[in-house]
């Protein structure tokens, strides 16, 4: 079988916040299961493929999300993939230059996206910055956990196209309106960096579930667990002082 | 070449306010310590602050002032031109000032500044957020601007805002600001100090670049062209910015100087980021008039800048102590770090960065086959990252516990946090 391609999007741009461990993680998670996989990092200049199975987008400064949204652009790649049923799962600015438009800069100009989810950012009220804590409803209805750091200027409000990922216990989250995230068909997009995936296992399995059309046997992991019951406890302790 | 340091002049004596407010900060750092809450630095200036406002300027005024900046070597680099100037003042090293122990804001530079009222020079670290008020208030001569990468981003939102800050403060001093000593090969220290009015720029050589991918000025994606065969120069392909021909160019294990005569200075601080450190120190100090080889002797007797560096007895374990405050120290401290196992410290609290994404950040992939450590208060993020990179660990929360009974020496690489407690528990601090 060919190997399963993970493409990291242009780390020099959106990559500020450890964001190049989600594919750390999902590869990893693939290898522990005997399932061969590609890391593919591109760099700007260079071509997207477009045979990836999942594509990731880290968060960065105002001037870099500008260059990333039309570099994408002019390859087309992204795309051409995500019409042929690749996931995309982006975090923070990569979250926002995913929507219809978003802000930069202290004169708020507005700047089109690249249109793949139905949602828009604007400055927000406040900068949201902590750790946060979600619910999510897993696709066999079960609930999980996203445990995660948030830190973003940009408030992103859902159309009627989209549906959240999450729904907020602590934290910002899209725009203090209890909703965090967004889904539209293989297209996903979260606020917490952190990286998120390695604190959330289940959401890393969910995408690359997604990615392969079918499911995964669980990995077990006392130390995740723990990790993930310390980050739990310490921002359900902090709450709301945040 | 004939070189001189600038004659000794007396600096105003302070006046009776600030006098007062300095015996009571005297007082309380002094009442700190006995806390064992530190060296009271801090809290010293705090009182004098309080009781004297304006003091931070009052105490700058009539020094000739040299200061370091930047995200990353602030103290080593700090000790290091202290060193060098001390070396060329000889008898007269009491003209010298120096915010040693790193405490680098307004409190901790007025707190150093009020122990020395005779010193007519001030050799001091500044944090990068104090950059724009000291050479607005305090005329430095010379600043030298080390490099900028992302650090406590929970805080500092943009990596371009301190450098903004920057170009305003020296475009407003114009021509009687300081000369800038600059690391030519970071874009965002070149374009921030491209409003100074006289620059002297110096080629580093740094492990780390994640931060220097797009134009400071323009936004374009720089480039990286060859100078010469293993010497790599970045260029805007956008705008006008590209790396500057520099005076100082640090070239293997030598510093090679204006005049083109090389040197290789005897460190006893180590690794290729001190190299670098060291080459701007040198300009700096070989710019306020130290002739170059005795500014080398300063610096060769440089050992654990404020405990960096240092090797402590932690009962039977020795331990030799690296601080890495952000992705760029960590990239330069982890190949320092040769013992097996290895101690990693980590903790989240503000002075840390509340958020340690950074760890994805960070290549701990070269650990490979070698044992680590993981310990402080966030040792299980750590404990999962390595789990990824395939690194064996063992997580021992407590500092304590992490160095006891180890053989030989043990290295321990540690975020600021636990860096200062194990100082204090080494009685280093
Ligand atoms: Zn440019």
């Amino acid at each position: 079988m060919k190997p399963i391609e993970i493409v990291l999007v242009y780390q020099s741009l959106l990559g500020i916040y450890g964001d190049r461990g989600n594919a750390m993680v999902l590869r990893r998670r693939l290898a522990w299961r005997g399932i061969e996989a590609r890391l593919i990092e591109v760099e700007p200049g260079d071509p997207l493929p477009a045979s990836g199975a999942i594509y990731l987008l880290g968060g960065g400064e105002d001037g870099a999300q500008v260059s990333a949204v039309r570099r994408l652009r002019e390859d087309g790649n992204l795309f051409r993939a995500i019409e042929g049923g690749a996931v995309l799962f982006a975090v923070c600015a990569g979250y926002q230059i995913t929507g219809h438009s978003f802000t930069i800069g202290e004169h708020d100009e507005v700047i089109e996206g690249l249109g793949l989810l139905d949602v828009t950012t604007r400055r927000g009220t406040e900068r949201a910055v902590g750790e946060s804590l979600s619910h999510w409803t897993r696709p066999d209805g079960t609930e999980s956990l996203i445990t995660g750091f948030e830190n973003h200027g940009g408030f992103t409000t859902l159309g009627p196209g989209a549906a959240p990922l999450a729904f907020v216990e602590i934290g910002v989250g899209n725009a203090n309106d209890g909703t965090e995230g967004a889904v539209q068909g293989r297209v996903i997009g979260a606020y917490p960096h952190g990286p998120i995936l390695a604190r959330n296992p289940e959401l890393a399995d969910h995408l690359l579930e997604l990615a392969l059309d079918r499911g995964l046997d669980p990995l077990p992991s006392t130390e995740l667990d723990e990790l993930r019951r310390q980050r739990i406890a310490a921002v359900r302790k902090a709450g709301l002082r945040r | 070449m004939s070189w001189s340091v600038p004659a000794r002049t007396a600096p105003p004596s302070p006046g009776l306010r600030l006098r007062l407010a300095t015996v009571m900060g005297d007082l309380a750092a002094g009442l700190s310590r006995l806390a064992g809450r530190g060296s009271g630095a801090s809290i010293r200036g705090q009182v004098i602050a309080r009781l004297a406002p304006g003091a931070f300027a009052d105490l700058l005024r009539g020094r000739k002032i040299l200061a370091v900046s930047g995200t990353n070597g602030k103290t080593t680099t700090t000790h290091l031109l202290a060193a060098a100037v001390r070396a060329g003042l000889g008898d007269a090293a009491d003209r010298l000032v120096t915010n040693a122990d790193g405490a680098n804001l307004h409190y901790g530079i007025a707190s150093a500044l009020s122990q020395a009222p005779r010193a007519d020079i001030a050799v001091l670290e500044t944090d990068e957020r104090v950059v724009g008020d000291l050479i607005a208030t305090g005329a430095p001569q010379v600043l030298v601007f080390l490099n900028f990468s992302r650090d406590q981003l929970d805080r500092h939102h943009e990596i371009k805002a301190l450098g903004r800050a920057w170009r305003t403060a020296l475009e407003k001093a114009g021509k009687a600001g300081p000369v800038i000593v600059a690391n030519a090969s970071d874009p965002l220290v070149v374009w921030s100090s491209s409003t100074a009015a006289e620059v002297i720029w110096v080629e580093t050589d740094t492990q780390w670049s994640a931060d220097g991918a797009l134009c400071p000025a323009c936004g374009a994606i720089l480039m990286r062209v060859r100078v010469e065969a293993g010497r790599d120069h970045w260029d805007c392909p956008g705008c006008e910015l590209t790396q500057p021909e520099a005076s100082y160019v640090v070239t293997g294990d030598a510093i090679r100087l204006p005049g083109g005569e090389t040197v290789t200075p005897q460190l006893r601080v180590p690794g290729r980021f001190n190299l670098s450190n060291a080459a701007c120190a040198l300009a700096a100090a070989v710019h306020f008039g130290i002739d170059p080889q005795t500014a080398l002797t300063g610096m060769a007797t440089v050992t654990a800048p404020a405990g960096r560096y240092a090797t402590a007895q932690f009962g039977t374990t020795r331990a030799r102590l690296l601080l890495a405050k952000n992705p760029a120290g960590w990239a330069e401290a982890l190949p320092l770090a040769a013992s097996d196992p290895v101690v990693l410290a980590i903790d989240a609290v503000a002075a840390d960065g509340k958020d340690v994404s950074w760890l994805w950040d960070v290549d701990y992939e070269q650990l490979a086959g070698r044992q680590v450590i993981a310990t402080g208060p966030r040792a299980q993020d750590l404990a999962v990252r390595l789990s990824y990179a395939e690194v064996a660990h063992t997580v021992v929360p407590d500092l304590t516990e992490a160095l006891a009974g180890h053989g030989g020496t043990v290295d321990v690489i540690s975020t600021y946090t636990p860096f200062q407690r194990l100082l204090k528990m080494a009685g280093l601090r």
